[in-house]
């Protein structure tokens, strides 16, 4: 509306014209509705047949781009991105659309329950009175042995609460782990880019390496990494980006690439040294590029790289001379599962290419982050591996008193090796604040459900932000579906009640600490207008200057790698096991919302099912058909699921995704396909994955694929042995 | 009553930069009440989406690529499905060169489906079944279809008369690029750009006009289908 006062024959203009229209068009006119509101008491900024827009943050993964929610009569009833957002400019992925589904999910839990007897899935409704004494009482036990185990997506202000929390009672610094971040290699993304995650704005460049990096699948921004390619294929003059992507399957990104280059699964880093060295031996290129590829490259032999990798010596040459000579190429390492036990060598290997082109910390290059504005504004520090192997240890142990799970299923996410089940048993009092109940929740004591992301308040600093410093404001788009509380209402009730908490939460309630902590952002802006202005137009952001500084890679030559250790013997088990992240149900918190499972899969159209993706050259040896289910065994456990022949795969590698196989969280999820994770291993005492190799034992039992090509399904109806009960 | 002015809608589909992310397919399903289907169904060959990505396998191991082409109803200027209909649910509308679906009028004799060469109407075998609080997400702008009753893309009709609207209330004539449709809003690569074709202005028709990528699917079975592919294109890399 615009501040201009509609006159009462204006307004009966409108309305003549809006049902003049309706007649001709033969639809329904919704602004005739409008004018036929009779104006008794409507809520604020709500007329009926006219939306009403909100702007927020997404939290169906890390990323924070901004998103608003269109609201009809009350309702929620799309999320478009934010055209404002620096982010995502309006653009928002499948899984961000799909957010209603988490709002209006027909599993939720409408208020908090208990569990007698773990594992019982006998849920009894409680009031929140109960629940928060309860909760105080079992926390007071427990002492400074509680530990918080929180997930990516938590929002800013509720991770700064918990870490308060956790400081005031003594205990241990949250832990912040899910499938997600863990498997996307953020943790040694971080680690090896000053403490954040990079950007790399391959909308500029020339030439782009990935290195099993599914960058336009779900890793770091499907949103923001699709703006990017689509600005790398159309850029000015006509100029069109070269992509060449190297991995074993061929990922969405890989189908997008003009070279796809199938190599062994783990030799990715080697393939990235082996490049360096080249540009540093031929010399192709520009001096200053060759001399610090002179400089840097590690000291390897090219032959015997491109023999572990399956990539030929000349067609390695090739690449170094299109890496060199191009005005703006960039490297992008991506964190595969085979080699996550080195994935910091990997990552350094793909980063000296960067240093060699002279692009890390260029703009168009490889983007270093600025620092996060605001030293009181927190971003949720992701852990290692290792922590959480120690927290489980201690669990094991007796030693942890109280487990809080918020926004994270370590239950689901965690393979059967870790252990993560037998240690909640030592723990006395588990409490999970799941809004459906999940694998984690079932194993709990307590359930307190949050409010999900579109009814509530936060913030996230986004980190990367492209060049950007952003904030991004999170705000309840519709009032609260259930009488679920916040969390963080009900941290600050909690620690009222606790003696050692009480001094270190000051705060009345949620809206008080979010104003507080974002005050810092209104510089010499009245608070309360800067506040407005934050929620109306989801955040704040300010352009900076790129950092210019080099990353502190280490200036003399890098080493060799070593070559990737493989868990389970050769003979035993003949095939590397690849696991990768699908764009829809990403790490399984998509399972739960029917139009992530009912989509299709972009490569195999696949939709609701888990699938073992083999090469037709395999299957043939085999002696496998599509739809065939086959068991797939590794050292660590085993699975069933039917076979889909996927072309695009090495010979010697199983593809499988993540995402399937829940026992809980919902009608959609639960009972559905088979989670993979279970054949991986965590490495006793290391900071990472165990690639397992597998080996593949058909049942002789069959299913009907759900894709468009199928045809079993049209001619022989519904099968899928893999599950008869269902 | 103003008269309207002729428009040519149209989308074109750069399949340069699609990824196949399904950010379209979502969108759709959001903005039109599109039901999702079981797995039994899906099995059957009875999925529902009113634009699907689909993928095309060329060549064999280790020369593999994969094409990825989004598909939604093509808005033929000829429609093979339109006279086949005996009760006039599927119609052309000659002013804006839109495919029309008339759903309280079709009474399910699938012909319409039977004639489509591309497979982009969608047959309601059961009631949609919006479980619990789900029913809360429907948009109120579009009709949700019951059993027995055809359905496809209709380019977000919804959006194109709110627009139109909302040109004629402020008596100005419609912008290029003021109707977007749920899948070109949500595409996060800009691969689907939507316009008219009457407008010699629109981003449409600067992509379409002379553009020696573009082509129609099927074309030879003379539909005049009014989506336009742009192929994918070359890089100017020594390979």
């Amino acid at each position: 509306m615009t501040a201009q006062r509609i006159s009462r024959r204006d307004f009966l203009r409108i309305s003549a014209a809006g049902a003049a229209l309706s007649v001709l068009t033969g639809c329904q006119n919704p602004r005739r509705w409008v004018t036929l509101e009779p104006f008794v008491s409507p809520p604020e900024q709500q007329l009926a047949g006219v939306p009403t827009w909100y702007a927020s943050t997404c939290r169906q993964c890390p990323a924070g781009c901004g998103i608003v929610a269109r609201i009809m009569n009350g309702r929620a009833v799309k999320i478009e991105g934010n055209p404002a957002h620096p982010l995502n400019r309006g653009k928002l992925c499948a899984r961000g659309q799909a957010g209603l589904q988490v709002l209006y999910n027909p599993d939720r839990l409408q208020g908090p329950v208990r569990q007698e007897g773990r594992g019982s899935r006998q849920f009894q409704p409680l009031s929140w009175d109960d629940a928060l004494l309860s909760l105080v009482s079992k926390l007071q036990a427990a002492g400074d042995k509680v530990v918080f185990w929180l997930g990516s997506t938590i929002s800013g202000h509720l991770y700064d609460l918990f870490q308060r929390f956790a400081s005031a009672i003594n205990a241990p610094d949250p832990l912040v782990f899910d499938l997600y971040t863990a498997f996307n290699g953020y943790p040694t993304l971080i680690q090896a880019n000053q403490g954040q995650l990079p950007a790399y704005e391959l909308g500029q460049a020339d030439v782009v390496f990935s290195f099993g990096a599914d960058f336009l699948g779900a890793w770091l921004s499907s949103t923001r990494y699709g703006i990017e390619f689509g600005e790398f294929r159309n850029q000015s003059l006509g100029k069109r980006g070269y992509l060449v992507q190297f991995e074993p399957r061929m990922s969405a990104t890989g189908a997008k690439a003009d070279r796809w280059l199938p190599l062994r699964p783990g030799a990715e880093g080697l393939v990235a040294q082996a490049i360096a060295r080249l540009i540093a031996d031929q010399g192709a290129g520009p001096t200053d590029r060759v001399e610090r590829a002179r400089a840097l490259a590690a000291d390897v032999d090219v032959g015997s790289i491109a023999e572990a990798s399956g990539i030929s010596a000349e067609e390695l040459g090739r690449l170094a001379q299109i890496f060199a000579q191009y005005d703006r190429p960039l490297a992008i390492p991506g964190v595969p599962l085979a080699g996550k036990d080195q994935a910091a060598g990997i990552i350094a290997a793909v980063q000296v290419l960067n240093l060699i082109a002279g692009v890390a910390g260029q703009p168009g290059g490889q983007e270093l982050p600025p620092a996060a504005p605001g030293l009181l504004l927190k971003r949720p520090a992701i852990s290692s591996m290792e922590r959480v192997r120690q927290v489980i240890d201690q669990m094991a142990g007796g030693q942890v008193g109280a487990l809080v799970v918020y926004g994270a299923n370590p239950a689901y996410e965690l393979p059967d090796q870790a252990g993560f089940a037998g240690a909640l048993a030592k723990v006395p009092f588990v409490v999970s604040s799941t809004p459906i109940i999940d694998e984690t929740a079932v194993l709990a004591d307590l359930i307190l459900p949050d409010r999900t992301y579109l009814e509530s308040w936060g913030y996230t600093v986004v980190t990367p932000g492209f060049g950007e410093m952003i904030v991004s404001s999170q705000q309840p788009v519709v009032g609260p579906v259930f009488d679920n509380r916040s969390l963080a209402d009900v941290l600050l009730a909690v620690s009222r009640e606790i003696p050692l908490a009480a001094g270190g939460l000051p705060w009345a309630d949620e809206v008080a600490f979010l104003k507080e902590s974002l005050g810092q952002l209104a510089g010499s802006e009245d608070p309360e207008r800067f506040q407005a202005d934050f929620q109306q137009h989801g955040g704040w952001w300010q352009k900076t200057a790129p950092a210019l500084e080099a990353p502190e890679t280490s200036p003399e030559k890098a080493r060799p790698l070593s070559p990737i250790n493989f868990l389970g013997d050769e003979q035993e088990y003949p095939y590397y096991l690849h696991l990768f992240m699908p764009t829809l149900l990403s790490d399984g918190r998509g399972a739960s919302q029917p139009w992530l499972q009912g989509s299709p899969d972009t490569n195999t159209t696949i939709s609701w099912q888990t699938w073992v993706e083999i090469s037709p050259v395999t299957a043939k040896r085999l002696g496998v058909k599509q739809g065939d289910i086959v068991r797939v065994t590794s050292p660590a456990g085993e699975l069933e699921a039917p076979v889909y022949l996927y072309p695009a795969l090495r010979p010697d590698t199983i593809a499988i995704p993540l995402g399937q196989g829940h026992t809980d969280f919902g009608r959609y999820a639960q009972n559905r396909g088979s989670n993979p994770i279970h054949l991986l291993d965590v490495e006793a005492g290391g900071a990472g994955w165990v690639t397992p190799r597998v080996r593949i034992t058909p049942t002789g039992k069959r299913a009907a694929l759900a894709t468009f090509e199928n045809q079993v399904g049209v001619t022989e109806g519904f099968i899928n042995e893999a599950f008869p009960g269902r | 009553m103003p008269e309207l002015p002729e428009r040519k809608w149209t989308m074109v589909v750069n399949l340069d930069t699609c990824t196949g992310c399904n950010a379209c397919v979502v969108a759709c399903h959001a903005e039109n009440n599109v039901p999702i289907v079981s797995e039994e169904e899906v099995v059957r060959g009875r999925a529902m989406h009113w634009i699907r990505i689909e993928r095309y396998w060329e060549g064999e191991w280790p020369d593999v690529k994969a094409r990825y082409i989004p598909v939604m109803c093509q808005q033929c200027e000829r429609a093979p499905c339109e006279p086949v209909c005996p009760v006039y649910a599927t119609l052309h509308s000659q002013r804006e060169n839109l495919n029309l679906q008339v759903y309280n009028r079709c009474v399910g004799t699938r012909y319409c489906q039977n004639n489509d060469p591309y497979k982009v109407r969608f047959f309601n075998f059961f009631d949609p079944n919006f479980e619990g609080l789900l029913k809360e997400q429907l948009n109120p702008d579009v009709t949700v279809r019951s059993a027995g009753v055809m359905e496809k893309c209709t380019f977000c009709v919804q959006r194109i008369r709110r627009s139109e609207e909302q040109a004629l209330v402020a008596d100005r004539p419609l912008r290029d690029g003021e109707v977007v449709p749920a899948c070109v809003q949500a595409c996060p690569t800009s691969a689907l750009v939507f316009g008219d074709l009457k407008d010699p202005e629109s981003e449409a028709t600067r992509l379409v006009r002379g553009n020696q990528r573009k082509f129609r699917l099927l074309e030879e079975l003379g539909a005049e289908p009014q989506v336009y592919y742009l192929q994918s294109g070359h890089s100017a890399v020594n390979e």
